[in-house]
């Protein structure tokens, strides 16, 4: 199957967000009209809330099986970003009489770092680790930096910039001996990778359109022996048992289930398949003198190519290929560029990291568009380079 | 697929990159440059003397594609031009032409510095070595 269309760009930023899969379309499509499942799932006095209600439970069950949870520890957000958020502050906030100290690394998405800056203001303390310069934190760094009063520890499993798995087992055991709670952000290691956490975290944060689902949909995996620290930071109808008030989107739930039953089936023969196109890609890439791998070939992510070309700014690259639709790490927004923060903890320098594509890869990828998106990097980087310093 | 992010003018200077490179080693040359790498931008403009103006510009430049895009066109508007007036306009005058957004403006100072260190790298009446070709 291929996404690719005569006249549209290649696809390759599948760690921003991904195509629907047209089974999940098909799903959702049945939920949206007079004929659909359209009743407010909290409105159980009639017939058409109960039958969404049972949607909402069927889809719920998928969503946890995923995990290996139980449909009890999945809470339906808007998606990765409100997950963590709830994870973060709702734990925080709830214990700040207790616990104030929380531990996190300076490579993780924004929708983590941003919470722990906000909770610094409020007072809490937070301990930033920096990993090696392949991006792998060592259980025992995390270990080293607990304290008595610490809360919450937040490390992602997959990056999303680098695809550098972390041992989310070890560190998650760490946290475990300790009696500190541990939050995972899963949001790219779902469909890629085997993301079978419960027991292992306390809290994980995933989001459907990053595995070919819906967007505006996700959940924060929150085990039962967690759910007493876990307090809500928004509030109306008191949905999900109290964690995220709101009317639940039925159809994209049904989306988000359907997705996750495609995961389970199909996730490590996608993942085989990513792993062999990441591979072809960067040997074409490799051609070129002066590229820097910053994703590691093994034990990574199959989805996720970051490489940095020496001489070349990533903006400018990413200018030069309009036939491929791909991310840069750099922040090209202002007088002085912002290089990738997460290619910049990891050492690299800030030409290098300003110099990055992050290509991913997801279900619909062909092998047609990792050849045209190699050659199509070759010659821009070439061409660029003939006029560079 | 539409929504290209540069304007028209810019796509097509950055398309082509007009101008872009530097003269064989020997000729009379001026160069100038300013920025760094690490700070996402750095230009270079090497221009061919010929009497007391400008035969031919090149340009050399690291940055995002409005400074590639400026950079090569200003190369194409040098020539003919005389030490006291070598700079074609103004950064403002370049970033009405080519749509820069506001928060790449400093970009362009980058670009005036580097043809500004041209002029003082000019001797204003001394000749210099070499032939024009």
């Amino acid at each position: 199957m291929t996404a690719t269309h005569a006249g549209r760009p290649v696809y390759l930023d599948n760690a921003a967000t991904t195509a629907v899969d047209p089974r999940v379309a098909a799903v959702m499509a049945a939920y949206l009209t007079e004929e659909g499942v359209y009743g407010n799932p909290s409105s159980t006095a009639h017939a058409f809330g109960r039958e969404a209600a049972r949607c909402i439970e069927v889809a719920r069950a998928e969503v946890a099986a995923l995990m290996s949870a139980e449909p009890g520890e999945i809470v339906f957000t808007s998606g990765a970003t409100e997950a963590s958020n709830l994870a973060i502050l709702g734990t925080a906030r709830a214990n700040a009489d207790r616990r104030r100290h929380l531990v996190t690394a300076r490579t993780e998405h924004r929708a983590t770092l941003d919470p722990m800056r906000r909770l610094e203001k409020e007072g809490f303390a937070v301990t930033w680790l920096t990993p090696d310069r392949e991006g792998r934190l060592d259980a025992r760094d995390v270990r080293a930096a607990l304290r008595p009063d610490t809360l919450l520890v937040s490390i992602m499993h997959v990056n999303n910039e680098t695809g550098v798995v972390q041992d989310v087992a070890a560190i998650g055991a760490v946290c475990r001996a300790a009696g500190v709670l541990f939050h995972c952000d899963l949001a790219q290691g779902v469909g890629k990778l085997p993301t079978a956490f419960a027991g292992l975290i306390d809290f994980g944060s995933f989001t459907a359109h990053k595995f070919h689902g819906p967007k505006g949909i996700g959940a924060l995996y929150v085990a039962a022996a967690a759910r007493p620290w876990l307090a809500p930071i928004m509030f109306g109808g008191g949905q999900e048992r109290g964690l995220r008030s709101g009317t639940l989107a039925t159809h994209q739930i049904a989306g988000f289930g359907r997705a996750c039953a495609l995961v389970r089936v199909e996730a490590g023969s996608d993942a085989v398949r990513m792993e062999a196109l990441r591979a072809a890609l960067w040997r074409s890439l490799a051609d070129l003198p002066d590229v820097h791998l910053n994703s590691p070939l093994e034990g990574g992510s199959p989805a996720i190519l970051n490489v940095s070309f020496e001489g070349v700014e990533g903006e400018s690259l990413v200018s030069a290929l309009p036939e491929i639709a791909i991310s840069t790490g750099s922040a090209c927004s202002s007088a002085t560029a912002e290089p990738s923060y997460v290619l910049r903890a990891l050492g690299r320098s800030a030409e290098l990291a300003q110099s990055s594509l992050r290509f991913s890869l997801g279900r619909f990828t062909s092998e047609t568009d990792i050849a045209r998106a190699g050659e199509a990097v070759k010659h821009a980087v070439t061409r660029l380079r003939s006029v560079a310093p | 697929m539409t929504g290209d992010t540069l304007s028209p003018l810019t796509r097509e200077y950055f398309d082509r990159l007009a101008h872009g490179g530097c003269f064989p080693e020997g000729l009379p040359v001026v160069s100038g440059e300013a920025g760094r790498e690490e700070t996402g931008t750095r230009v270079r403009f090497h221009l061919l003397i010929a009497g007391a103006v400008v035969a031919e510009a090149r340009f050399q430049a690291y940055g995002c594609p409005h400074t590639l895009a400026v950079a090569s066109w200003l190369a194409g508007e040098l020539a003919g031009r005389r030490r006291e007036n070598l700079l074609p306009g103004t950064p403002e005058d370049w970033a009405r032409r080519f749509e820069v957004p506001v928060e790449k403006f400093g970009r362009l100072l980058v670009i005036e510095d580097a043809l500004r260190d041209c002029v003082a790298k000019w001797p204003p009446d001394t000749p210099l070595p070499g032939k024009a070709s």
